[in-house]
């Protein structure tokens, strides 16, 4: 753990050598993608189940789309296994940004946005086991969040600074969960949480700039925490995520990240976690 | 005859290429990724006026080369680049002058665009030669307050047709480029 924090801490201080980098992997920027273009996006979670001890897994399609130079708009889906023995679809979610302020300069940009995100999901609050199954542990289980634990609305506010070589993004942004299509929100749980990060990002090559077809390579290191903010079902934790991404011909993304706990007292089943994530946009989709 | 060919040729080519916008050199700001370059490429492509454009990735600048005889739209190549997500920080404009009289804070009716021309010296262009906008928007907002503190003339803030222009005809609400050189 120190290790990942010193190795955090070296890769901030470096920032000088390298241009920075805002194509967050865990959280969003508070720019946009361009106007006028399509992003089609495949996030793939796998996970330890502390209940089961199975492997998990969760599969969330994505389709994104820049409605103007200040509103983008996505469309996602949601399918795992974590509530049952098989993979199975979830439900949907929406995901709107608006960048209300833009600060441009040479070398440096401030920018601001706002989100809202909304889910309709389909899954029991304790996970079914299979017939004549029974749970490893008992399930202790405090997180929700919006991408197929429940349904639900969250609205915040990012904060995106540029300067020099350094990548700083920072969101607040706070939950209000809500009873799934056939599910009520148990009463041990909180129904409202506050959702806080802190995201670095940094261009390692190319060194130079020459052409389109260069592949970028670029590391990034968040911090994500939670805060469940009900009397029951209160608690908090703060992981940290660091993250590879590739960038193939300016427009085909690949991400790796690994997600871990660094510290808090929310009881969760699944406490880290890996992310592969493939992107491709496709820019002025009308000409 | 061949001859003849020739200099009608050079003769067409020069009477082709008058009074006209022949190039741009854009410079965005607030890039910072290979797709955000990409995306301002392609956005600035989709411009009916443009031809091809040269990039210099490392300095987020394009070239732009128009098309012959196309009506270029200043405009319309920063609302690209606002579009892709980000600002232009200079824009140079290439054109071609024909004997054309300038003078400061004189406006100047220039291939179907209305430049007025700030911090020249009264000067008679000809041939090619590079004109810098320097509208709101057009350079960074920092550069913006140091122009307006510089000129007393109200239009340069609004980049519309005002009171302080000296008339020639145009209408209020009409365009008007301010550029230097």
């Amino acid at each position: 753990m120190k290790r990942i924090l010193i190795i955090a801490l070296v890769i901030i201080a470096s920032g000088g050598i390298a241009a920075a980098q805002e194509l967050y992997v865990n959280t969003e920027p508070a720019s946009n993608m361009p106007a006028n273009s399509l992003g089609i996006r495949l996030s793939n979670k796998f996970f330890n189940m502390k209940h089961s001890g199975d492997n998990g897994m969760r599969f969330e399609p994505e389709v994104m789309w820049g409605a103007n130079k200040k509103l983008m708009l996505h469309v996602l889906g949601y399918a795992s296994n974590m509530m049952q023995s098989s993979v199975k679809l979830e439900g949907g979610g929406v995901y709107a940004k608006y960048r209300f302020l833009s600060l441009d300069q040479q070398h440096a940009h401030f920018r601001m946005a706002a989100y809202v995100r909304g889910s309709v999901i389909n899954n029991p609050y304790y996970p079914e086991m299979p017939d004549g199954g029974h749970a490893m542990r008992p399930y202790d289980n405090k997180e929700l969040d919006l991408e197929g634990a429940t349904s639900g609305v969250n609205g915040g506010i990012i904060a995106t600074q540029l300067l020099h070589k350094l990548a700083l993004s920072t969101t607040l942004g706070y939950s209000r969960y809500m009873n799934n299509v056939k599910d009520n929100i148990p009463d041990d749980f909180s129904r409202n949480s506050v959702n806080y990060s802190l995201s670095a990002g940094y261009l390692v090559l190319p060194v130079k700039y020459k052409s389109f077809q260069q592949t970028n390579l670029n590391l990034y290191v968040e911090l994500l925490g939670k805060t469940n903010t009900d009397a029951v079902g209160r608690g908090s934790y703060l992981d940290i995520a660091p993250a590879v991404q590739f960038i193939f011909n300016s427009t085909t993304r690949l991400d790796l990240s690994y997600r871990t706990q660094l510290t808090g007292d929310m009881a969760r089943n699944t406490s880290n976690s890996f992310l592969i994530r493939v992107e491709h946009n496709i820019f002025n989709i009308k000409k | 005859m061949k001859i003849v060919s020739i200099i009608l040729l050079a003769l067409g080519i020069s009477f082709g290429a008058n009074a006209q916008f022949k190039k741009a050199s854009v410079h965005a700001t607030g890039l910072t990724c290979a797709m955000c370059s990409k995306a301002t490429y392609e956005a600035l492509e989709s411009l009916p006026f443009v031809d091809k454009i040269d990039t210099d990735l490392d300095n987020t600048t394009f070239i732009l080369t128009f098309k012959t005889g196309a009506p270029v739209s200043i405009d319309a190549i920063k609302d690209k680049v606002e579009d892709a997500g980000f600002s232009v920080g200079k824009l140079v404009m290439t054109a071609n002058f024909d004997a054309v009289r300038v003078q400061n804070d004189a406006h100047v009716a220039f291939a179907g665009s209305t430049l007025h021309f700030m911090d020249v010296k009264n000067q008679v262009l000809s041939g090619d030669k590079d004109i810098t906008v320097i509208d709101k928007d057009f350079v960074s907002a920092k550069q913006f307050k140091k122009f307006s503190t510089e000129t007393t003339m109200p239009c340069y803030k609004t980049g519309m047709m005002g009171d302080c222009c000296k008339s020639d005809g145009a209408t209020a609400s009409k365009r008007i480029y301010h550029v230097t050189i």
